[in-house]
C-alpha cells in the first residue's frame, strides 16, 4: 500500500491558546543573551533577526520595550561604503540584510538615518543583464534577491531606479509547470520562493501574469491532515510555512482554500509553554534564531482568524486570549495584503512595511 | 535547527552542557575576531584559509567568511596553472566536507559553483557523481538539484541522458516530486512538436525553457501518460504524479485576442474585452474608415492591467440613430482586430461569438485531441471505481469533463466539484452560465471570477452568496442595469464605479456600515433605485439627509 503521508500528530495536552506574555518576554530577553553560543553563531543573520523580533513586538503593541536608539545606531554602523547593509558589524553587505534594515527603519519611520541614495545605488548595481539580482558582489542569483531589491526600493519609494520590466521577465522565467516558482530558472517550486515571487509580482503590479487557480491549488495542498503546512509536496509540516503559504494565498486571493481552524490549532500546538517561542512542529525544540520570527507569523495568522471571527459575529469583541491587538494594525495587514491589485505607490509606507515581510535564511 | 526533538534534561546534564557551550563560544569568538582583524589588515594567506575553514566547518552559513576565502583564492600570486588547480581542488574537497555535514547550506553550494567555474581544468564528471551521491542520500535536496543543472549545462550533458536519470529515480520511487519537476523542464526540450532545427544531441539551453509554451509530440506524450498512470495507480494518494498529470494534460498558452467589442450610441462609448488582462497600449479605433483620436482607459483606476478597456467617442459622432456605423478595433501589438457594426435604428451593438466562449474556458486542457482526453477520462474513471474517495482522481475527472464538454457533463462536474472546492464549483457555474448566455443567477459564491466575460450582462442576481465585497473588477459589467446582491456580507462596494447604465441596486441584508462606503455610487449617473434594508448604515443619525445629499439622483430609496 502506497507511501505514508508525512505528517505529525498533535497531542491532546498541546497548548491551544496563544501565550502572548511568554512570547513577548522571550523576544525581549533574546537580545540580552549576547554571550549565548547559539546567539553568537547566528550573527550572520542578525539584522533580519532584529526585524522579525521587532515586528512581533509591534504586533503585540510592545515596541516601546525595545531600544530604538541602540538599534538605529547599530543599523547605521552596518551600512558600508558601497551603500549596502550587512547583518552585523564586521560582516559583508548583502541584499537580504539591506531589506531588513530598511524594514526596521520603516517601522520606526526613520529611513533617513541611512544614506538612502547609496542604498538605491547599491541595489541598482546588483541588477544583472537578464533582469535578475545578485545577492551581493559575489554573484549568487536567486528570486529571493529579486524580491529583496524590489521590496527595499518600494519602501524607499524608488522602484523606478531599476529596470522593472526586465526584473519581471526574469521572475516569470522561473515559473514552473505547477504554477509555482523556484530560486532560478528550472528550479523546483518551493513555498518560500513562491512567497518571494508573488510578493514581487504584487509590488510590481504584475499579478495577472500568474495562473492563480493552478498555483492556489498547489499551495492549498500544502495543508496536511494535522492542519500544519509543508513547503513542498511530500514533506513534513513546519510552522514557518504558515507564513509563506498563507501570505502567498492571500496575495493571489485564495486564502479561503485553507482550513484556518485546523492550521490555527497546529500553530498553537507548536508553542513552548515553558520558555515562550515556537518550535517548527509540535514537540520540537524552540529554535533560537528561527523563533523570533514565528510569533509574528502566528499572531498574524491568529490575527486573520480573529478578523474573521469578528466579521462573523459582531458580538465577539476580538479580544480572546488576552490578545491586545491594535485594531488598526490588523486591519492594515488585511488591507495591505488584500490590496494585491493596488498600485504600490498608492500604499503609504506604513502599510507596506507590514506587508513586506522578511526573507529568511531559512531551511 | 529544524526538526530537533525537545527532551527534558537533568540539572547535572544542564550544567555540563552549559560549560561545554561556554568553551565552544570562547573558541568561536576568538577565531572570528582573529579572522575579522586579519582581513581588515589585508592578510590573504594560508593561515587565514585555515582559520576560516575551522569556523565554516561548524557554521557554513557565515557567508562573509566564504567571501574572505574567495578574496584569498583570487589574490594575484605567482602561481603556475598546476598550483592553482591544486589549490582549487583542495578547496573543493573542503566544500565537500561542509556539504556532508550540512547539505542544505546556500553558502556552501554557491561557493562550490564559484570554485568549479574557475578551475583551470574542471572535472564535471566528478561533479555530476557528487550530485548523484548527494541525491541518493536526499532525493529532494533542491540545492543539489540546482547544482546538478549547472553541472549539466556547463559540461553539455545531453537532455535524453538527464531524462533517463529521472526515469531511474522515478522508477525506484514514484513519490519524487523533484524528478517529476525536472522532467517537466526536459521533456519539451527533447520532444518538441514542431521541431525547429535541433542539433543531433540537444543540450540544455542556457535560458530556461518556457515550459508552458512548448508542446510535446504525441508519441512521447502517450508514453508519458503511461508512466504517470502507472504512478497514480500504484499510489493514488501521491500528489507528485497528479500535479505532473495535470500539466501533461494541458500546456497550451491561450492565444491573446479581443473577445468582445461593445458600442453604445447613447453613451457614445466603446468597450473592448480581451482574453486576458492587458495594458492597453497600441489600441486603435477606426470608425467608418477614419482612425479616431480617443483616450482608452481601464474600467477602474486601480486596475492597471485590465481585460476590459473603454473609450469615449468625440461628441455627436454616432449619436444620430438614423446612421449606420462600422467600427474596427485594432490591437496593433498583436496584429489582431475585431469589427462591430452599429445599424440604423439600433441604440447599441456588440460583436462576440460563441466559438470564442468555448475557446475561453476550454483552453486549459482542450489542446489535446478529444480521443486522447476521452481515453484519459476512461482511465481515471476506472481508478475512481477502485478509489471512490480519492480527491486527486475526482479533480482530474472534473477537469477532463470540463475540457471535453462543459455543458454535457454539467451535472457530474457540478456534483464532484462541490465535494472538492467551493470556488471551483462557482467558477464552473459562472462559465456555464456565460456559455448558455442565461440570466445570471448564481448560487454560493465566496468569490467572483470571470467578471470580464460578463461585459454584456444587464441583470445580475448575486443574492444569498458569501460575498464580502464587490471588487474593482466588478466595473467590467459595463452594460449592467440591475444589480441584486441581497443576503451577502458585503462591506465594500469599490467595484460599483462609473457603471453608465446601472439603474437599480438591491443590497438588502448586507454589512454596509458607513455612509462613505456608498460614496462611489454617485459615479453611476443613472442610478435611481437603491434598497439598503437590513444594513447597519441605515441606523445612523442623519442618514436620510446624508444619503439624499450624496445620491440626489436616487428617487426610490428603501430603508
Amino acid at each position: 500500500q502506497g507511501t505514508q503521508i508525512k505528517d505529525v500528530v498533535i497531542k491532546d495536552d498541546a497548548p491551544n491558546a496563544l501565550i502572548l506574555d511568554k512570547h513577548a518576554d522571550y523576544i525581549a530577553a533574546y537580545g540580552s543573551k549576547k554571550d549565548d553560543y547559539e546567539y553568537t553563531v547566528s550573527e550572520y543573520l542578525r539584522m533580519s533577526g532584529i526585524y522579525w523580533g521587532l515586528t512581533v513586538m509591534d504586533l503585540m503593541s510592545q515596541l516601546p520595550r525595545m531600544n530604538c536608539e541602540e538599534i538605529t545606531e547599530f543599523i547605521k554602523s552596518c551600512q558600508h561604503e558601497c551603500g549596502g547593509i550587512s547583518a552585523s558589524i564586521g560582516h559583508d553587505p548583502h541584499l537580504l540584510y539591506t531589506l531588513s534594515a530598511v524594514q526596521i527603519l520603516s517601522l520606526y519611520d526613520n529611513v533617513q538615518a541611512l544614506d538612502v541614495d547609496k542604498v538605491v545605488e547599491y541595489i541598482k548595481a546588483l541588477q544583472q543583464e537578464d533582469g535578475s539580482f545578485a545577492g551581493d558582489k559575489w554573484g549568487e542569483i536567486d528570486t529571493r534577491f529579486s524580491f529583496c531589491a524590489v521590496a527595499t526600493l518600494a519602501l524607499l519609494g524608488k522602484l523606478d531606479a531599476i529596470d522593472v520590466d526586465k526584473a519581471v521577465e526574469f521572475v516569470l522565467s522561473c515559473m514552473n509547470f505547477d504554477g509555482g516558482f523556484g530560486c532560478r530558472p528550472g528550479s523546483e517550486s518551493h513555498a518560500g520562493q513562491i512567497y518571494c515571487c508573488t510578493g514581487f509580482l504584487s509590488l510590481t503590479g504584475q499579478l495577472h501574469r500568474l495562473n492563480a487557480d493552478l498555483l492556489g491549488w498547489w499551495l492549498c495542498e500544502r495543508q496536511l491532515p494535522s492542519g500544519g503546512l509543508n513547503g513542498r509536496p511530500e514533506k513534513l509540516p513546519d510552522v514557518c510555512y504558515s507564513w509563506w503559504v498563507l501570505a502567498s494565498l492571500k496575495i493571489i486571493g485564495r486564502i479561503h482554500w485553507i482550513d484556518k481552524a485546523k492550521l490555527r490549532a497546529f500553530i498553537l500546538a507548536c508553542q513552548d509553554e515553558e520558555t515562550g517561542g515556537f518550535a517548527d512542529r509540535p514537540g520540537d525544540m524552540v529554535s533560537p534564531c528561527g523563533t523570533a520570527v514565528r510569533p509574528s507569523r502566528v499572531s498574524r495568522c491568529c490575527d486573520l482568524q480573529l478578523q474573521r471571527n469578528v466579521n462573523q459575529s459582531p458580538a465577539n469583541s476580538g479580544r480572546r486570549h488576552n490578545f491586545k491587538q491594535p485594531p488598526q494594525l490588523s486591519r492594515k495587514f488585511e488591507q495591505s495584503v488584500a490590496s494585491s491589485l493596488t498600485d504600490v505607490d498608492q500604499l503609504p509606507s506604513a502599510l507596506l512595511r507590514v506587508y513586506v515581510q522578511a526573507i529568511l535564511a531559512f531551511m | 535547527q529544524h526538526g530537533r526533538l525537545k527532551i527534558k534534561s537533568t540539572a547535572q546534564q544542564e550544567e555540563e552542557k552549559r560549560k561545554e557551550r561556554e568553551k565552544k563560544l570562547k573558541l568561536y569568538v576568538t577565531a572570528r575576531d582573529v579572522c575579522f582583524s586579519q582581513r581588515k589588515e589585508g592578510v590573504l594567506d594560508e593561515e587565514a584559509l585555515q582559520l576560516t575553514q575551522q569556523l565554516l566547518s561548524s557554521n557554513p552559513d557565515f557567508s562573509t567568511l566564504w567571501n574572505y576565502r574567495r578574496e584569498i583564492l583570487i589574490a594575484p600570486g605567482d602561481c603556475e596553472e598546476d598550483d592553482v588547480q591544486k589549490i582549487y581542488e583542495s578547496e573543493l574537497s573542503f566544500v565537500e566536507r561542509c556539504l556532508r555535514q550540512n547539505p542544505k547550506s546556500y553558502g556552501s553550494w554557491h561557493h562550490r559553483g564559484w570554485v568549479s567555474a574557475r578551475l583551470p581544468r574542471p572535472d564535471w564528471v566528478r561533479e555530476l557523481s557528487l550530485c548523484d551521491r548527494c541525491l541518493s542520500l536526499d532525493e529532494r535536496n533542491f540545492h543539489c538539484w540546482d547544482y546538478r543543472r549547472v553541472v549539466v549545462r556547463m559540461s553539455g550533458v545531453a537532455v535524453d541522458q538527464e531524462l533517463r536519470f529521472t526515469d531511474r529515480l522515478i522508477g525506484s520511487n514514484f513519490s519524487n516530486y523533484s524528478s517529476w519537476h525536472y522532467r517537466s523542464t526536459l521533456l519539451p526540450l527533447l520532444h518538441l512538436e514542431s521541431p525547429e532545427p535541433l542539433s543531433p544531441t540537444p543540450q540544455l539551453a542556457k535560458t530556461s525553457p518556457r515550459t508552458n509554451s512548448h508542446r510535446v509530440c504525441e508519441e512521447q506524450l502517450l508514453k508519458e501518460y503511461e508512466l504517470v498512470q502507472n504512478a497514480f495507480f500504484t499510489d493514488p494518494n501521491d500528489q507528485s504524479a497528479w500535479f505532473y498529470y495535470r500539466w501533461l494534460l494541458g500546456r497550451a498558452e491561450r492565444e491573446e485576442m479581443i473577445s468582445c467589442v461593445y458600442v453604445s450610441r447613447e453613451e457614445e462609448r466603446v468597450a473592448v474585452c480581451f482574453s486576458k488582462p492587458v495594458h492597453a497600449v497600441g489600441l486603435m479605433l477606426v470608425l467608418d474608415g477614419q482612425p479616431q483620436q480617443v483616450e482608452w482607459r481601464s474600467v477602474h483606476p486601480r486596475l492597471r492591467h485590465s481585460p476590459v478597456w473603454v473609450c469615449d467617442l468625440p461628441p455627436a459622432t454616432i449619436s444620430d440613430i438614423g446612421n449606420e456605423h462600422n467600427l474596427t478595433v485594432h490591437w496593433t501589438e498583436n496584429h489582431t482586430h475585431r469589427d462591430c457594426a452599429l445599424y440604423t435604428g439600433r441604440s447599441q451593438s456588440w460583436c462576440r461569438d460563441s466559438a470564442t466562449d468555448l475557446e475561453l474556458f476550454r483552453s486549459e486542457l482542450s489542446v489535446e485531441k478529444t480521443s486522447v482526453l476521452q481515453s484519459e477520462l476512461q482511465t481515471c474513471n476506472q481508478l475512481q471505481e477502485l478509489e471512490p474517495l480519492n480527491k486527486w482522481c475526482l479533480l482530474t475527472i472534473v477537469l477532463l469533463m470540463r475540457a471535453l464538454d462543459p455543458l454535457g457533463y454539467e451535472k457530474e462536474t457540478g456534483f464532484h466539484a462541490v465535494c472538492l472546492y467551493g470556488d471551483l464549483c462557482s467558477k464552473f457555474i459562472i462559465e456555464n452560465t456565460i456559455l448558455k448566455m442565461e440570466y445570471a443567477e448564481v448560487r454560493v459564491l465566496p468569490t467572483l471570477c470571470h467578471l470580464d466575460q460578463l461585459l454584456l450582462v444587464t441583470h445580475i442576481n448575486l443574492s444569498s452568496n458569501e460575498l464580502e465585497r464587490l471588487p474593482p473588477q466588478f466595473c467590467m459589467l459595463q452594460c449592467l442595469e440591475v444589480l441584486e446582491a441581497d443576503n451577502n456580507s458585503i462591506v465594500d462596494l469599490e467595484g460599483v464605479y462609473q457603471l453608465p447604465k446601472l439603474e437599480e441596486i438591491s443590497l438588502k441584508n448586507n454589512k454596509i456600515s458607513k455612509i462613505e462606503d456608498l460614496a462611489l455610487l454617485a459615479s453611476c449617473p443613472k442610478l435611481r433605485s437603491l434598497d439598503l434594508r437590513g444594513n447597519p448604515v441605515t441606523q445612523m443619525a442623519n442618514f436620510l439627509s446624508d444619503i439624499a445629499k450624496l445620491l440626489p439622483s436616487v428617487t426610490d430609496l428603501q430603508l
